[in-house]
């Protein structure tokens, strides 16, 4: 059969297959290779339903085609890789809705997270309180006592009239508090609860006057109404003292900080500690001996390899509904995937150990267990100490995400934050991970210096 | 007195590396092995204090036999053989000091050694050792921050904290200039001419063998092709360890 004939026949064998053309030139890797890239061009416009596409899988077949006539004589192999790459690159584009912007154009949205991000919510002004009391009987009985009270500074506070029924109006007069300042009174229920909350402002002489109504909710829980319980009147007063405090969101901010250093502390030490016989099993220079251990040796490293690449914050949503909200699963998410990550590098470093010091220390007539103090661990200790360390910095970084599915510490606050849309505290919290990132590094990196 | 009797050595690969060598080694003398790369010199040495373990053949310290010795025993007759290695093979990170006191490991207490406590009269042995091959001042020095020629010196004081009958030094001036493995080899010589030390060492230069060897064997292929003293050495027995294209360099050709 002449050249051409077979030629215009393996065009025709691809265009009914692609590559089947190339495969009765007997080019096999090349039919493989096309019969590929073919199929993968019409599978995605097919998957992906992008129709103007189907031009280019029609070109990469098409030039199959040709090829399929013209090989063994080279045709230009660029082309319908390079279509292949348009097609895939114009239908991802697509696919992942790309819209640079939608970045700028949404401003108001942007300036309602952004403004209050400039105002970190981590401090308020000092200040100093007053507070006093007063008790008074509701609903009235025959004989009220006398609803009256001076405290040991000096403040007196009264009611009138002695007692009261829901829904009546009372008189609230104190005396002895700062002049000028606001004060706030509380009504506290016989069970603690916080019932009527008002303002009313104090006058030069330090005197002040509330009236207000005792509405029905101050007896809501009690189990008789009619019977007569003594309620309490709070009278809380605040004046800045100038200085600054750290304010709530704050105190929940380093609360939650201190978790989860804490967390990620706990779990590189106990990591650490498990990794070691770990990194023993995995390290090939230990288990060549015989096949039972690098039958060990090869489970070892798979399992460490398998556990290592499931991201700690899988492990955490699993840990949290194992055993529930809190640092704990957190904890032992991080503590696993350490185990994992360091026993990994361990054996690694292990493997790298130098067997000349070794072998020297053998030929003194040292122990085994001499040996193993001033032969191995020397080698190692520095080196697990470095890996450790750097560790712990990847730890503290992960157990700030792990709270966001419920593992406690920073990240937990954080997130109750956004979905709040408290954005200040967001921005506060944001700047202390920030800082207790940059510093730890810093530190990290120092440290392993040091230990080189 | 060390005797050595037909000695084969057959690595797990196959590799037989020693074959049916015998000699005896008098207390005192500074014996030389020679023979080309590959011949088996380094596997003769470490059957010597049985850092590997011998296929076949027996040998022994005067009447003790090392190749039958069980754990601790050997760890009594190795702690009387003090080794030195061409690489040094020092603990990198740990000080000059603790190399140096790791060759008196075979006699420490092994719970306090084990806790880093030294006796105070064996952080003294070991400072005269520093102080005897001249890096005493060098103690507190990590091992790694050392020239080769220092490190070698660590690696005799370490030998010489083992108080030992018999110095194992395996080409131990391989890695060192012609001046230095002079320095080198008369520490070993001082320890072999004053402490009574008996010596086997490896060597490649022709002429470190005539200038510090009182005996000297020849490898090759793992076999014993020749013993006798230095001055034996002709050229027709030096092609017979070496080769037929063999040149004989002199290290003192570079000075
Ligand atoms: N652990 C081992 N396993 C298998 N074969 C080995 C091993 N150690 C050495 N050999 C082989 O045994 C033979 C002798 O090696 P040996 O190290 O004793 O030679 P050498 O004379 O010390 O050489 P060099 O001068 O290069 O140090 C060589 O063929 C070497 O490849
Ligand atoms: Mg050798």
């Amino acid at each position: 059969m002449t050249l051409k004939n077979k030629s215009i026949i393996a065009a025709l064998l691809s265009l009914i297959i692609p590559g089947a053309g190339q495969l009765y030139k007997k080019a096999y890797k090349r039919a493989g290779a096309l019969f590929l890239l073919t199929a993968s061009a019409f599978v995605t416009v097919l998957w992906y339903q992008h129709k103007e596409w189907w031009f280019a899988a029609i070109l990469i077949w098409l030039w199959v085609v040709l090829d399929a006539y013209q090989f063994p004589k080279n045709s230009i192999t660029v082309l319908p890789i390079l279509l292949w790459l348009v097609m895939a690159y114009g239908i991802g584009w697509q696919v992942t809705e790309m819209d640079p912007t939608a970045i700028f154009r949404n401003q108001e949205r942007a300036s309602i997270i952004l403004k209050p991000m400039l105002r970190p919510d981590f401090t308020r002004p000092r200040t100093e309180s007053l507070t006093s009391y007063v008790d008074i009987q509701v609903p009235c009985s025959p004989t009220p006592p006398l609803a009256e009270r001076t405290n040991g500074n000096g403040i007196k506070m009264s009611v009138s009239p002695n007692c009261a029924n829901l829904n009546e109006y009372v008189t609230l007069n104190v005396t002895g508090f700062w002049p000028e300042y606001p004060a706030t009174m509380e009504w506290h229920s016989p069970i603690g609860a916080k019932s009527i909350h008002e303002e009313f402002q104090i006058n030069p002489d330090g005197n002040g006057t509330l009236l207000f109504q005792v509405k029905p909710i101050v007896n809501i829980a009690a189990p008789d109404q009619t019977l007569p319980q003594m309620h309490r009147i709070v009278v809380i007063q605040s004046k800045p003292l100038g200085g600054i405090d750290i304010s709530e969101t704050g105190g929940h901010i380093l609360r939650g900080i201190y978790e989860t250093l804490s967390v990620a502390l706990l779990a590189t030490l106990i990591g650490a500690i498990l990794a070691i016989p770990f990194s023993f099993l995995a390290a090939r220079n230990l288990m060549s001996s015989n096949p039972i251990m690098r039958i060990i040796y090869v489970l070892t490293r798979t399992v460490l390899n398998i556990v290592r690449s499931v991201e700690s914050l899988i492990m955490a949503i699993i840990f949290v509904v194992i055993v529930g909200l809190g640092t704990f699963p957190g904890m032992l998410a991080i503590t696993l995937h350490t185990i994992a990550a360091l026993g990994k590098l361990y054996s690694e470093v292990i493997e790298g150990i130098d067997s000349g010091p070794i072998e020297a220390i053998r030929a003194t007539g040292a122990n085994w267990l001499q040996v193993v103090r001033y032969g191995v661990i020397p080698q190692i200790i520095p080196s697990f100490m470095a890996l450790t360390i750097y560790r712990w910095d990847i730890n503290v970084r992960s157990s700030t995400i792990i709270g966001f599915v419920g593992g406690g510490g920073i990240g937990f606050y954080l997130y109750q934050w956004i979905l709040l849309q408290d954005y200040r505290s967001v921005s506060a919290s944001f700047i202390s991970i920030a800082i207790v990132v940059m510093l730890l590094d810093f530190f990290s990196a120092r440290l392993r210096e040091q230990i080189r | 007195m060390l005797r050595v009797e037909h000695l084969t050595k057959v690595y797990p690969n196959g590799t037989v590396a020693l074959k049916d060598v015998s000699f005896e080694v008098p207390d005192g003398e500074f014996l030389v092995v020679i023979g080309l790369s590959g011949s088996g010199k380094s596997t003769l040495l470490r059957c010597i204090n049985r850092l590997i373990d011998p296929t076949e053949g027996k040998i022994f310290l005067d009447d003790q036999e090392i190749t039958s010795a069980n754990s601790t025993e050997l760890r009594h007759i190795r702690r009387k053989i003090g080794m030195i290695f061409q690489q040094f093979n020092l603990v990198k990170r740990s000080t000059v000091l603790t190399n140096t006191l790791n060759g008196r490991l075979g006699y420490a207490n092994p719970f306090l050694s084990l806790l880093g406590i030294w006796p105070q009269a064996d952080k003294d042995m070991a400072m005269a050792a520093l102080n005897r091959v001249g890096i005493a001042d060098k103690a507190k020095n990590r091992a790694d921050a050392l020239s080769g020629g220092q490190q070698q010196r660590v690696g005799i004081s370490r030998a010489l904290m083992q108080e030992p009958r018999i110095i194992l030094a395996d080409e131990p001036v391989a890695s060192l200039d012609p001046v230095l493995a002079h320095s080198i080899l008369q520490y070993l010589e001082q320890m072999n001419k004053t402490d009574r030390v008996t010596v086997i060492c490896s060597l490649h230069f022709l002429d470190l063998v005539h200038r510090y060897g009182t005996h000297v064997i020849g490898l090759k292929d793992g076999m014993k092709v020749f013993e006798g003293a230095p001055s034996e050495i002709d050229r027709a027995r030096f092609k017979a360890i070496y080769g037929e294209e063999a040149q004989e360099v002199r290290a003192t050709a570079l000075e």
